[in-house]
């Protein structure tokens, strides 16, 4: 699920729409419509996506391990002792070093390649093809293909004896020292194709005339990306951001089907971590995905207040004018 | 809150929600009625019984369905929808998460773990009693049925029990120059010692899945604490005895020796070429201490699909410097159980899962070591042999301790003792992983 | 991005000449970085386990076809791809008409309770399914849809709502007002302006969601593990991941038979992208430009 969701850290739907829904006649009718168009989504997504929510949140209250009824009620133990269990805060370390290393390595990484993959180029249409391939892989077949690469006796060990580089080789994922580093290459691998897509995007907004302009004044290439090109990208960047941090915080499939948070706990995530735990204690790992989500929103309000302030609004929500 | 059920907590919630239905728009499926009685039982001639194993690979697949249809073939009517899933999701997913929503979601009969895994399932009220219906099993089993046994009431019957050794491959053995199979674990660290010359990995473990590491740990354990502490620790969760840290000391020492493959902690037990399993199956590696199926899962994992002539099996060898006595050995099984709703043919069905036919055939197979005794006869392979004499000669069988310990500590113990094989903990901090699990119970 | 006046393409040609082997370098390396593993399975699957033991950085030599042969000639891969095509089918169609529904409403009407509402689905982002995966199954399991094909489309839509409201809402604002008060005069309700109106110019925004969905669905584990597999569907039904990961496990002896049955997993989702890649694209600018 992680990365996967481009949309806006939308808190404001935009202005009212402008327009005559005012002096439309019958407010009643007006109520029946709203009901009749947005009661079917809103009653699937309570159901399926709020109210197992709010169960699992009950559920963290619980000392339960699954099978006997919800009857131990124990309050904030839980919480309690996630906060000191350090396998934990490593792995909430670990989601923050993965926040960062994306907005820091993927980001510039991402809008260089859209910066290009948007030129004229022979065979773009293939680059751009290939470059999202991982993306579209579903994680348990890339994680799979990983597993098998990088493995003592796999293919980029092979090929780094080929190359006369063989005390390169060595156990990728096995290496605590490293496997955080590996994970992020693959991730990097597996998520770059998206990052690339939402910046394609943005570049679908920027008016052609002005790299004209630029060229006609004699400007180079990428001085004309660097001076037009990017602040016009601007909105585009922070709203990647954000979605980028989010699924960095949720992370989850990628890690489950390469290491399962391995070696200890290198590449452990929050995520991860509820899931081991949850599976024989529920209630705690219902713990953990209330924390989850609470850092995510967190971390997702702070960022726009700070970020997106001037996007807010307007930008992900106005639509394109 | 009070005795509050999550089912009553959803089907309110749910209800709520789909209460917002404005108009008839909603999809609406009427919550269905999952408290009454297994409709099932109204119809007797037509039976669905749903039976969840482990078995995703041959020969052990094939032995489920075929006693699958044989039993359908003797029980006009029944029908059995015989599904193998991988082992950890089967466990610790499928089933409790089927057994907590209950009703036909629950599997009919499915794979019960000994110990305090089947406590666990017992205690909460979703095994059948099998003390009364299947007591002609019960006695002829005798012992080995004991690990299913909660508060003098069977739960589950066992189809297999067997004791964890070393498996090794006799060609790199020969090779590497041990003439005879280690007795203590001074001569495992010269077989150590002489297969790194020959430059193969000289044990395989799987300490991604961690419950493999975790073994190592159980049986030093085993050897440091005497059986009456464990016969009392294991039941009161109390931890205090210094035996328990000495285990993790010596562990610590045997790592000194570095007696693993390169990259341990990233390779799982069982699945493909680079796991432990698949690492002795295809020579890389010569020695891999597992329980009594790795014949069958060794052998799923060669090019030909068959036992490969190179493997033997030798118990694990007396660690010198500690009390423990070489007659008490570690192991565990699996077995059957019977959700509490399922109709009573169910349980006639798990009683043939484990009668003398399908027992002899699962012997036959090279699968593990048949629970019921009339079965033992009809083992062929020689490892099986072995391990089957090495059980019988047991002064005392341990079970492992995270089964033994119930659901709740496999977790935290196994990671405590990965930790500590990857130099990251020490002894105190697994009996502290111990410890803190058993107050939190 | 070709220029229409005179002077710029000279401009833009002198620049193109010096830094353009050096771009298509760059190109190409991020292209190989991407490919190669996916590559790597690909020609595995042509290789006996033998030849791939041997030397696993080898090419294919000689060809060999039997693991595609077998996996093509299986009826579970088949009947995987079957259900994962419903599956898939169902999950896109359905957020495709409840999230334009939704976008409408939110797009178009003012009223008390528009903002909190689009909050409400737009807070589901901080929510993955794996946070909820216990209570979801139970419900799912009380509402009879266990083992069931809705049983994991229902939720998956659920799921992909936030995204594609979130996406479809500016693209909706983004229609001009003056269309619906054109359709007003013409004597068209509410609802024919939707219709006849609203609805086809927003197929650019329904393309995008609506491959998202879709691959969101064809790669989706967990919820198929658990409505799917544990419900009781025979084997031949479970989607492809969970076959990969079946197949995989049952025979894990054989990767090259496990390496040509993910090849051919990847498949049909890649192709369905590539052809629509152009589209989305296009359907995302109006979510993240201002």
């Amino acid at each position: 699920m992680a990365h996967t969701t481009p949309a806006g850290p939308a808190v404001s739907a935009g202005p009212a729409p402008a327009g005559r829904s005012k002096r439309r006649a019958g407010t009643g009718r007006r109520w029946l419509e709203i009901a009749v168009f947005a009661g079917p989504a809103l009653i699937v997504f309570v159901t399926f996506v709020i109210v197992p929510v709010i169960l699992a949140a009950v559920y963290s209250f619980f000392n339960w391990n699954g099978l006997t009824p919800l009857e131990r009620f124990i309050g904030f133990d839980n919480y309690i002792e996630a906060f000191n269990d350090p396998d934990f805060l490593q792995a909430i370390g670990n989601n923050f070093t993965i926040v960062i290393a994306s907005i820091l390595i993927q980001g510039p990484l991402a809008i260089a390649a859209a910066l290009l993959l948007n030129r004229k180029l022979r065979g773009r249409a293939f680059i751009r093809a290939a470059i999202f391939v991982p993306y579209v892989l579903a994680e348990v077949i890339a994680g799979l293909s990983w597993n098998l690469l990088l493995s003592p006796n796999g293919f980029v060990n092979a090929l780094l004896e080929m190359v006369g580089l063989e005390e390169w080789a060595q156990p990728w994922l096995a290496n605590p020292d490293i496997a955080l580093w590996v994970m992020f290459w693959i991730l990097t691998w597996k998520y770059l194709g998206f990052a690339i897509l939402i910046m394609l995007a943005g570049l679908q907004g920027v008016p052609e005339e002005l790299h004209e302009a630029a060229a006609i004044d004699g400007a180079g290439w990428w001085k004309a990306q660097w001076y037009v090109t990017l602040p016009l990208l601007g909105p585009t960047i922070r709203i990647w951001v954000f979605l980028s941090i989010i699924g960095s915080l949720q992370l989850f499939d990628m890690v489950w089907v390469t290491t399962r948070g391995g070696p200890l706990n290198a590449t452990n995530t929050m995520a991860v971590y509820m899931i081991v735990n949850g599976q024989t204690r529920p209630g705690y790992g219902s713990a953990i995905a209330v924390i989850l989500f609470l850092i995510s929103l967190t971390v997702a309000l702070v960022y726009q207040r700070l970020a997106m302030r001037r996007d807010l609004g307007g930008a992900i929500t106005r639509g394109v004018r | 809150m009070n005795r509050l059920t999550s089912r009553g907590l959803i089907a309110g919630l749910a209800a709520s929600a789909l209460a917002l239905g404005l108009v008839g728009c909603s999809p609406a499926p009427a919550p269905a009625p999952t408290d009454s009685a297994a409709p099932t039982t109204a119809a007797p001639e037509q039976v669905t019984l749903r039976f969840w194993h482990n078995a995703t690979a041959e020969p052990l697949k094939g032995i489920w369905d075929k006693a699958s249809r044989d039993f359908e073939a003797s029980h006009p009517g029944v029908t059995i929808e015989s599904t193998g899933y991988q082992n950890e999701e089967l466990q610790r997913t499928l089933i409790p998460q089927a057994l907590q929503a209950g009703g036909d979601a629950a599997p009919d009969v499915f794979m019960v773990w000994p110990g305090g895994e089947v406590r666990a399932q017992a205690e909460a009220g979703y095994l059948k009693d099998l003390t009364a219906p299947a007591a002609d099993t019960i006695a002829k089993f005798g012992g080995v049925a004991k690990p299913w046994e909660v508060d003098g009431k069977q739960y589950a019957l066992p189809f297999t029990f067997g004791i964890t050794g070393i498996w090794y491959n006799k060609d790199l053995f020969t090779q590497a120059g041990i003439a005879s199979t280690p007795k203590t674990l001074t001569e495992l660290a010269d077989a150590v010692t002489k297969l790194k010359a020959i430059d193969v990995a000289p044990i395989a473990v799987g300490a991604k899945d961690k419950w493999p590491a975790g073994h190592w740990w159980y049986q030093f354990a085993l050897n440091t604490c005497s059986v009456q502490t464990l016969q009392t620790a294991i039941p009161a969760l109390n931890f205090d005895d210094p035996c328990w840290i000495e285990a993790g000391t010596k562990l610590q020492e045997w790592m000194a020796t570095e007696p693993f493959q390169e990259g341990f902690l990233a390779t799982s037990a069982q699945q493909g070429a680079d796991s432990s399993a698949g690492m002795v199956a295809n020579g890389k590696a010569a020695m891999e201490f597992m329980g009594a199926w790795n014949s069958g899962q060794i052998g799923s994992l060669t090019p030909d699909g068959k036992v490969p002539a190179f493997l033997g099996w030798f118990p694990f060898p007396s660690i010198p410097g500690t009390a423990g006595d070489p007659t008490i050995t570690m192991g565990g099984g699996d077995g059957f159980g019977v959700y509490k709703d399922a109709p009573d043919v169910a349980v006639e069905f798990a009683q043939y899962l484990v009668s003398d036919e399908v027992q002899a055939a699962f012997a036959a197979a090279g699968s593990g070591i048949p629970a019921n005794p009339a079965a033992a006869s009809s083992l062929t392979d020689e490892n099986l042999k072995a391990i089957a004499a090495g059980l019988a000669g047991s002064s005392y069988v341990q079970l492992w301790l995270d089964s033994a310990l119930g659901p709740e500590f496999g977790n935290p113990l196994n990671d405590a003792i990965v930790n500590l094989m990857g130099g990251k903990g020490t002894p105190e901090d697994i009996v502290k992983a111990l410890k803190d699990t058993a107050a939190k119970l | 991005m070709a220029a229409t006046t005179t002077a710029a393409p000279a401009v833009a040609k002198r620049r193109i000449n010096w830094s353009s082997p050096l771009i298509y370098a760059v190109a190409y390396l991020v292209v190989v970085v991407s490919v190669v593993p996916v590559l790597y399975v690909w020609l595995n699957g042509f290789r006996s386990n033998a030849d791939i033991n041997a030397n696993p950085a080898g090419w294919p030599n000689p060809w060999y076809f039997q693991n595609y042969l077998t996996v093509l000639g299986s009826d579970r891969f088949w009947g995987s791809l079957a259900s994962s095509i419903i599956v898939a089918v169902g999950t896109t169609l359905g957020v495709a008409v409840l999230g334009i529904m939704a976008a409408f409403v939110i797009a178009k009407y003012d009223f008390r309770g528009r903002q909190g509402l689009y909050a409400v689905f737009a807070a589901g982002l901080m929510f993955p399914l794996t946070v909820a995966s216990l209570p979801l199954n139970l419900l799912i399991r009380n509402l009879g849809l266990h083992g069931s094909f809705l049983g994991v489309i229902i939720p998956q839509i659920a799921f992909a709502l936030p995204t594609t409201i979130i996406i479809l809402v500016p693209f909706l604002r983004a229609i001009p007002d003056e269309l619906e008060e054109a359709a007003a005069i013409d004597g068209a309700s509410r609802i024919g302006f939707f219709w006849r109106i609203l609805l086809p110019l927003s197929m650019p925004g329904l393309i995008t969601v609506g491959v998202l969905a879709f691959i969101g669905s064809w790669n989706a584990y967990l919820l198929p593990l658990l409505i799917m597999a544990a419900g009781g569907m025979p084997q031949n039904l479970w989607t492809l991941p969970l076959g990969v990961t079946q197949f995989a496990t049952q025979y894990s002896q054989d990767t090259g038979a496990v390496l040509a049955y993910t090849s051919l997993a990847m498949l049909p989702a890649l192709l369905f992208f590539i052809a629509a890649e152009k589209r989305i694209v296009g359907g995302l600018t109006g979510a993240v430009k201002g």
